[in-house]
C-alpha cells in the first residue's frame, strides 16, 4: 500500500483471510428513534444493527448478505463514522473509530472509502464529473502525490473512468446525464482515485450488466492483489458473492447469524435462514425449475425482533423439528463449529452433513432432517 | 391484443458539447398479458427508451426525433400534455431505476402511498390509508404501519424500491415498465416481488416491460426479450429460443460472463473485450463491430437490420410464436457460441 501508513504487513492475496485483522468490530449497536404523529413523538427504537462482532483480515473480501432492510449499510456506515454507534466498539488497526480527531481522522477518512448503494444521492447534481471524482483528490493532495496540480488531478479522473469501463472525455458531463449503471461507476472510480486501503462496497455492481459486472469484479480483485486493499463488499447477488469473497457473513434482523469462508458456506450452509437464500436464487437457464424454500411467516420488524432466535417466526426448521422450545425463549449464540465457520443456530448440527448447496439449488434432494417434513415447495 | 406498440422510435440528447444518440430506431410490440424483458450493456439505452415511452424525457436535453409509440388507439407522441398525464399511472406505470428520484424526500412514505391512491383510486382518505398498509405489508415491509410516518431517507435501499413497487402495483396499470425494480433486494424478498408481478399479469393481463441485468429474473419471468446495444434492439426472440441459441455476437458474450453459483471452477469472469460505444458520433456500420469477433468488412460500412434468423421466416412480432430475429451479416452458429468465438478462418465469411 502507498502512504507512510500503511501498517503491519498482512495477508497477501495467496493467503488472504490469514492476515491480521485491519477492522474489529465488537458487540457493535445501531439504534434509529421512531418517531410518529403530528408532534413526532418517540415510539421506540429501530434496532438496525443489534450486536454484531467480527473482524476483517487485510487483503481479504469480506461478503456481507442478508435481507433487505437487515442493516447492513447502516452496519457499513458506523464503522466509517458516517453514523454513531448505540454501543459497542469498531476498532481501525486497533484504535477506536470514534478518537480519531484532526490529522488523523482526515487521513482515516482517505484510507477508508465508501461506494454508496445509492449513486444518486451520493453525487454532487451541480459538480461535473471532473471535479466530484477531483474534489476528494484535491482534499487528500500532498507533495507526494501532486494531486494539487489540475494536470495529475485529470489525468487520474479519466484514468479511472476508463478502469471502470466509462469514456475520458465523460469527465465533462454533469450526474444526470448518466445511465444508472454508469453512475454506480462514477461512484466506485471516485473511491477507488483516492488509493485506499479499506473499502465499504455497498452493492458496487448491482446496476451493471454482467459483462460490464466482471470487468468491474475483477479490477476490485486485481487492485487487491497489487495494493493489498480489503473490502467489507455488500450484495444480495449470491453469485457475485461467492466469486468475490473470501469470507462471508450472513445478516438476518440486525445480526450476524452465520460466517464462514466462503466455499464452506456455499457447500455446507449451516442456518436454516443461509440455507433459504441460496434455495432463492433465480437461475439464468429458463429449462431449470428449482425448488425454492420460502419463507412463511411475517417478516419480524427491527423495532420489536421475535425473543428467543430472531429468525424462529419463520424458520422451515424449527417447524421440521416439531417446535423445540429454546427457539423461541433463547438467543442461540454466535459459535464457532470448526474451521473458521460460526453460526447461530441451536440446531446447526441437525441439518443434515450433505445437504449441500448443489442439493438445495438442485432439482431433486429438498434439505432434510431426520424424520422432517418437506419444507420446500416448487418455485413457478 | 396488442396493447403497446413502438415504432422506428428516436431519442437524442443534446448535451452542452455533444449530441447523445442514446435510442436509434427501436420498435418492439407488447401484448396484454406478455411479459417482456429489456437486456443489455449499462448505457445502452433500456432506461431512456422507456422514459420515452411515459414521455418523461429529462427536458430540455431530451427528445424524441423520430418514430411514434402507440398505447391501444392512443399516439403517446402526438398526446397532450394532460391526456398523457391522465394515462400515467393508471394506464401505463413504471418503477424506476433509481427510487430516489421519483420518491418525494420531504413527504413521508405514507403521505406519498395516499397521495397517489386518492388522486387516481377516488379513495377518501382513510381508505386510501388502509390501502396503503396493505400494500407495503404485500411487499413484505415489517409492521407497515409503524413505519407510514418514516421519510425515504429512513428506509433501507431495498425498502424505498419497494415503496415504489407498491405504488406502482397499487393503480393496477394496463401496462407496467418496471426498471430495475429488483437490484436492491435479497432472493428471498425478489421472489416475492416477482410473484406480485406475476399475478399482476395473470390477474388483470398486465403487459410488463421488465429491464433487468440479472439474467436469471429474465429466464424465470420473461417470455421475450428484446438484447440492446448502442441505441438499437440487436436480437430478439422468446427467451427460451433466445438463450439456447444466441444469434447475435454481443448476445454471445453477454450470455457467457454470467456467474452461476454451481460454477466450481472458479476462473475469472470474462467480460466482454474493448471499450463501450461512443454514443455521441452518429452509428455508421454496425455499432458493435468495433468489439466484435466475427466482424468483416461489410459491419464497418453498413449496419445489418433486425431479420429473422432463418431467412425467409414471416415475422410474429409478439407472443410464444414470435419469430427470432438478429442484426447482424454474420451471425452465430450454436458451436460457435458455446465456444464464445468465430469458428470460420480469418477472412473468410460463413
Ligand atoms: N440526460 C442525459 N443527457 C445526456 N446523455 C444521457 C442523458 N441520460 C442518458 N444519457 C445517455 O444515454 C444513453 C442511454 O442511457 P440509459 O439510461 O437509457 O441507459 P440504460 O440502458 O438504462 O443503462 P443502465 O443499465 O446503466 O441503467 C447513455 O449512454 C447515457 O449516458
Ligand atoms: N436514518 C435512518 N433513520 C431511521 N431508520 C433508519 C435509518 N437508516 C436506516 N434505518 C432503518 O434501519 C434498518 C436497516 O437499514 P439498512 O439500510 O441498514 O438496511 P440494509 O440491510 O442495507 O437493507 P437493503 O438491502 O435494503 O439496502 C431499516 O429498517 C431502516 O428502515
Ligand atoms: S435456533 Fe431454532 S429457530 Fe433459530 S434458526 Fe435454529 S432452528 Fe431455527
Ligand atoms: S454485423 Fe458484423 S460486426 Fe456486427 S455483430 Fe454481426 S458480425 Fe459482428
Ligand atoms: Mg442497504
Ligand atoms: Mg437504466
Amino acid at each position: 500500500m502507498s502512504g507512510p501508513d500503511g501498517g503491519a504487513a498482512g495477508g497477501g492475496p495467496g493467503e488472504a483471510g490469514n492476515g491480521v485483522p485491519i477492522v474489529e468490530i465488537e458487540d457493535l449497536k445501531t439504534y434509529f428513534p421512531i418517531r410518529t404523529g403530528i408532534l413526532r413523538r418517540l415510539a421506540g427504537y429501530v434496532r438496525a444493527v443489534d450486536g454484531v462482532s467480527f473482524e476483517i483480515r487485510r487483503g481479504e473480501v469480506f461478503g456481507l448478505v442478508g435481507e433487505s432492510g437487515c442493516g447492513k449499510t447502516t452496519l457499513g456506515r458506523t464503522l466509517l463514522r458516517l453514523q454513531r454507534p448505540t454501543g459497542g466498539v469498531a476498532r481501525l488497526e486497533g484504535r477506536n473509530v470514534l478518537e480519531f480527531r484532526g490529522r488523523d481522522l482526515r487521513k482515516m477518512r482517505r484510507r477508508m472509502q465508501i461506494i454508496f448503494q445509492d449513486p444518486v444521492g451520493s453525487l454532487n447534481p451541480r459538480m461535473p464529473v471532473s471535479d466530484i471524482i477531483g474534489e476528494g483528490l484535491l482534499a487528500q493532495a500532498d507533495v507526494e502525490n501532486r494531486w494539487g496540480e489540475r494536470k495529475v488531478r485529470d489525468k487520474r479522473v479519466g484514468d479511472y473512468l476508463e478502469e471502470v469501463g466509462l469514456r475520458r472525455d465523460y469527465a465533462r458531463r454533469y450526474p444526470h446525464e448518466f445511465s444508472g449503471g454508469q453512475r454506480q461507476r462514477i461512484g466506485i472510480a471516485r473511491a477507488l482515485a483516492l488509493d485506499p486501503e479499506f473499502i465499504f462496497a455497498d452493492e458496487p455492481v448491482s446496476a451493471l450488466d454482467v459483462s460490464i459486472q466482471s470487468q468491474i469484479l475483477n479490477l476490485l480483485l486485481d487492485l487487491r492483489d497489487r495494493h493489498d486493499l480489503t473490502y467489507l463488499f455488500v450484495a444480495h447477488n449470491l453469485s457475485v458473492i461467492q466469486y468475490i469473497s473470501d469470507r462471508v457473513g450472513v445478516m438476518y434482523l440486525g445480526k450476524l447469524v452465520e460466517l464462514s469462508p466462503v466455499a464452506e458456506l456455499y457447500a455446507n450452509p449451516r442456518h436454516p435462514y443461509t440455507i433459504a437464500l441460496l434455495s432463492a436464487v433465480p437461475d439464468p437457464d429458463p429449462r431449470v425449475r428449482k425448488k425454492r424454500i420460502v419463507l412463511t411467516g411475517d417478516v419480524p420488524s427491527p423495532a420489536a425482533p421475535p425473543p428467543g432466535c430472531r429468525f424462529h417466526t419463520r424458520c422451515w426448521l424449527r417447524e421440521q423439528l416439531g417446535d423445540p422450545e429454546e427457539c423461541a425463549t433463547i438467543d442461540p449464540p454466535f459459535r464457532e463449529i470448526g474451521g473458521g465457520h460460526r453460526v447461530a443456530c441451536h440446531f446447526a448440527e441437525r441439518i443434515r452433513e450433505e445437504v449441500s448447496t448443489a442439493a438445495v439449488i438442485g432439482v431433486e434432494e429438498p434439505p432434510g432432517v431426520p424424520g422432517g417434513a418437506d419444507p420446500i415447495s416448487q418455485a413457478s | 391484443m396488442v396493447l403497446l406498440s413502438v415504432a422506428d422510435l428516436e431519442v437524442r440528447f443534446h448535451t452542452a458539447d455533444a449530441t447523445v444518440h442514446a435510442v436509434n430506431g427501436v420498435s418492439f410490440e407488447l401484448e396484454e398479458g406478455e411479459t417482456l424483458g429489456l437486456v443489455g450493456e449499462s448505457g445502452c439505452g433500456k432506461s431512456v427508451t422507456s422514459l420515452a415511452i411515459m414521455r418523461l424525457l429529462p427536458q430540455p436535453a431530451g427528445r424524441i426525433t423520430g418514430g411514434t409509440v402507440t398505447f391501444r388507439d392512443a399516439i403517446l407522441t402526438e398526446l397532450p400534455e394532460d391526456e398523457m398525464r391522465d394515462l400515467r399511472g393508471k394506464e401505463i406505470a413504471m418503477v424506476f431505476q433509481d427510487p430516489m428520484t421519483s420518491l418525494n424526500p420531504v413527504l413521508t412514505v405514507g403521505e406519498q402511498l395516499t397521495e397517489t391512491l386518492m388522486a387516481h383510486r377516488q379513495m377518501t382518505r382513510q381508505q386510501a390509508r388502509a390501502r396503503a398498509v396493505a400494500l407495503l405489508e404485500m411487499v413484505g415491509i415489517p409492521r407497515p404501519a409503524t413505519r407510514l410516518g418514516a421519510y425515504p431517507h429512513q428506509f433501507s435501499g431495498g425498502m424505498r424500491q419497494r415503496v415504489m413497487i407498491a405504488m406502482a402495483l397499487a393503480l393496477e396499470p394496463k401496462v407496467l415498465i418496471a426498471d430495475e425494480p429488483t437490484t436492491a433486494l435479497d432472493v428471498t424478498i425478489q421472489a416475492q416481488i416477482l410473484d406480485l408481478v406475476r399475478n399482476l399479469t395473470a390477474d388483470f393481463g398486465t403487459a410488463v416491460i421488465l429491464i433487468t441485468h440479472d439474467l436469471g429474473v429474465v429466464a424465470g419471468m420473461t417470455g421475450r426479450v428484446n438484447v440492446m446495444y448502442a441505441g438499437f434492439v440487436v436480437e430478439t426472440g422468446t427467451t427460451a429460443e433466445l438463450f439456447a441459441h444466441p444469434r447475435h455476437p454481443y448476445t454471445v458474450g453477454l450470455l457467457r460472463s454470467i456467474p452461476r453459483l454451481d460454477d466450481t471452477r472458479h476462473e475469472d469472469l470474462v467480460p466482454i473485450e474493448g471499450q463501450p460505444p461512443d454514443m455521441t458520433v452518429a452509428p455508421r456500420g454496425c455499432p458493435f463491430a468495433p468489439r466484435c469477433a466475427w466482424r468483416e468488412e461489410r459491419c464497418v460500412a453498413e449496419n445489418p437490420a433486425l431479420e429473422p434468423v432463418v431467412p425467409g421466416t414471416p415475422i410474429v412480432t409478439t407472443g410464444p410464436g414470435a419469430t427470432h430475429r438478429a442484426a447482424c451479416w454474420y451471425p452465430a452458429t450454436d458451436e460457435e457460441a458455446r465456444h464464445g468465438a468465430p469458428l470460420r478462418a480469418a477472412g473468410g465469411a460463413a
